[in-house]
């Protein structure tokens, strides 16, 4: 029997309606759950992936993330900015910072997830890892605080902070560890900025890291590793 | 009575000497000879009724820190027990020193199939399933360093046993946790084919 539009509409209607009130219903349900989340950003990951994941980058990372010296000395993560992790991750993933098992690791990262993961290594604050030759810390600290103006070497505390503890995009660099630190100020420009057709912030660095002898290197690591 | 005494006591100063020294150089390789009565003429590794490790060209770190495990019964294995526990500290030094210093081809035997898969877990890990990428850890050519073992060469059936029964080996004074405890999550989240292909993988390295 044909439906005329008189009579189809009524059931148009109650069709849209229906289709609307499903549509509500799954955002009501979205929304509270994004409610009860922490923060909104991960809403679409649960907690228990996070930390799933956490565990999983704690494997090479090491206990509380405070770093690992493996094969490769394995950067620690604890207390890091929150928007430097984000950015080396996506720099990982393009390939402008080239490390093969960073960009295996990064590349199945959501958005949601890297907001968690990173939100959970601010948080966390174990002792540094330790083990620089205790007797460079004080040059290392000199170098840290006042700079050297007669290689155009900014004092590292002027962007770091006081306490080499960062802010937004500038990594925190407090309980680093001291391999870690000598190898990436000394092979600056192999590892970072590798697309010049997309220069991004590790291009602040390169003259730094240029400007300093290997032995003024070790020195700021060995500093940086025992701040706490 | 007073000879006998002189005896003993000259018997016991030997024992002091061997014991406590650094390792005179004839008891070293005394040693060693003692060793590849198990682990292979050049400590290559064998197949027994267990499958006993190679120990040529491993960190002696490692080395070190396992016998020290399997003394204080942190890692359980009866026969190695009884083996460490009589070793000094500087036998077990000049043990480790010598074992690096190995370099025989690897037994082999591995199902060669299993090979490629093993070595892209060994390489990339499984990001997605939260399974890391040995290499992060023991090297892209698998020799380790430090307290990280080398795993080029090891046993295929030996390689299979430690990843399967991690847990139950290793770590077994909840009271003293030691280095075992890294690879703890790894070792629990490879399935059986997993652990299977980088065993295989591992084992075809040189």
């Amino acid at each position: 029997m044909q439906v005329t539009p008189s009579q189809g509409r009524p059931r148009r209607i109650i069709k849209v309606g229906l289709l609307l009130a499903l549509l509500s219903a799954i955002l009501a349900t979205v929304c509270a759950g994004a409610g009860r989340a922490e923060d909104t950003h991960t809403a679409a990951v649960s907690q228990r992936d996070v930390q799933a994941k956490l565990t999983y980058c704690e494997v090479c990372h090491g206990p509380s993330a405070r770093g690992f010296v493996g094969y490769y000395p394995i950067p620690r993560l604890a207390g890091q900015q929150p928007e430097y992790l984000t950015n080396q991750l996506q720099a990982f993933v393009e390939r402008r910072r080239v490390n093969p098992i960073m960009f295996s690791v990064g590349h199945v990262l959501s958005p949601a997830m890297i907001a968690g993961l990173a939100a959970n290594f601010h948080d966390l604050n174990p002792k540094p890892l330790g083990g620089a030759p205790k007797e460079l810390v004080p040059a290392g600290k000199k170098i840290f605080e006042e700079g050297i103006p007669a290689a155009n070497v900014p004092a590292c505390a002027s962007c770091h902070g006081p306490e080499a503890k960062g802010n937004g995009p500038f990594p925190r660099l407090a309980g680093q560890l001291f391999d870690y630190v000598s190898n990436k100020l000394t092979n600056w420009d192999k590892e970072r900025g590798q697309n010049p057709a997309k220069p991004d912030t590790s291009a602040i660095m390169e003259p730094i890291a240029h400007g300093l002898t290997a032995p003024q290197i070790k020195a700021v690591a060995a500093y940086l590793s025992y701040l706490e | 009575m007073r000879v006998v005494g002189t005896q003993l006591a000259l018997q016991i100063a030997i024992l002091a000497v061997v014991f406590t020294g650094t390792g005179r150089a004839d008891d070293v390789q005394a040693k060693i000879g003692y060793c590849k009565d198990c682990h292979g003429p050049s400590a290559q590794g064998y197949r027994g009724f267990f499958p006993i490790p190679r120990l040529a060209g491993q960190q002696p770190e490692y080395l070190e820190n396992q016998l020290r495990a399997f003394i204080e019964h942190r890692r359980t294995n009866n026969i190695m027990f009884n083996v460490a526990h009589t070793l000094s500290p500087g036998m077990i030094a000049a043990l480790a020193a010598q074992f690096r210093q190995l370099n025989p081809k690897p037994i082999g035997g591995a199902p060669k199939q299993l090979v490629a898969t093993g070595k892209k877990i060994f390489e990339d890990g499984m990001p997605d399933i939260n399974i890391a990428a040995c290499a992060a850890c023991h090297g892209p050519d698998a020799t380790g360093s430090g307290q990280i073992p080398r795993l080029a060469g090891q046993l295929y059936p030996y390689v299979i046993k430690e990843l399967t029964n991690w847990g139950k080996e290793r770590g077994q004074n909840p009271a003293k946790p030691d280095t075992s405890a890294i690879m703890s999550p790894v070792a629990h989240s490879l399935n059986k084919s997993q652990i299977e292909a980088v065993a295989a993988f591992v084992s075809s390295l040189n």
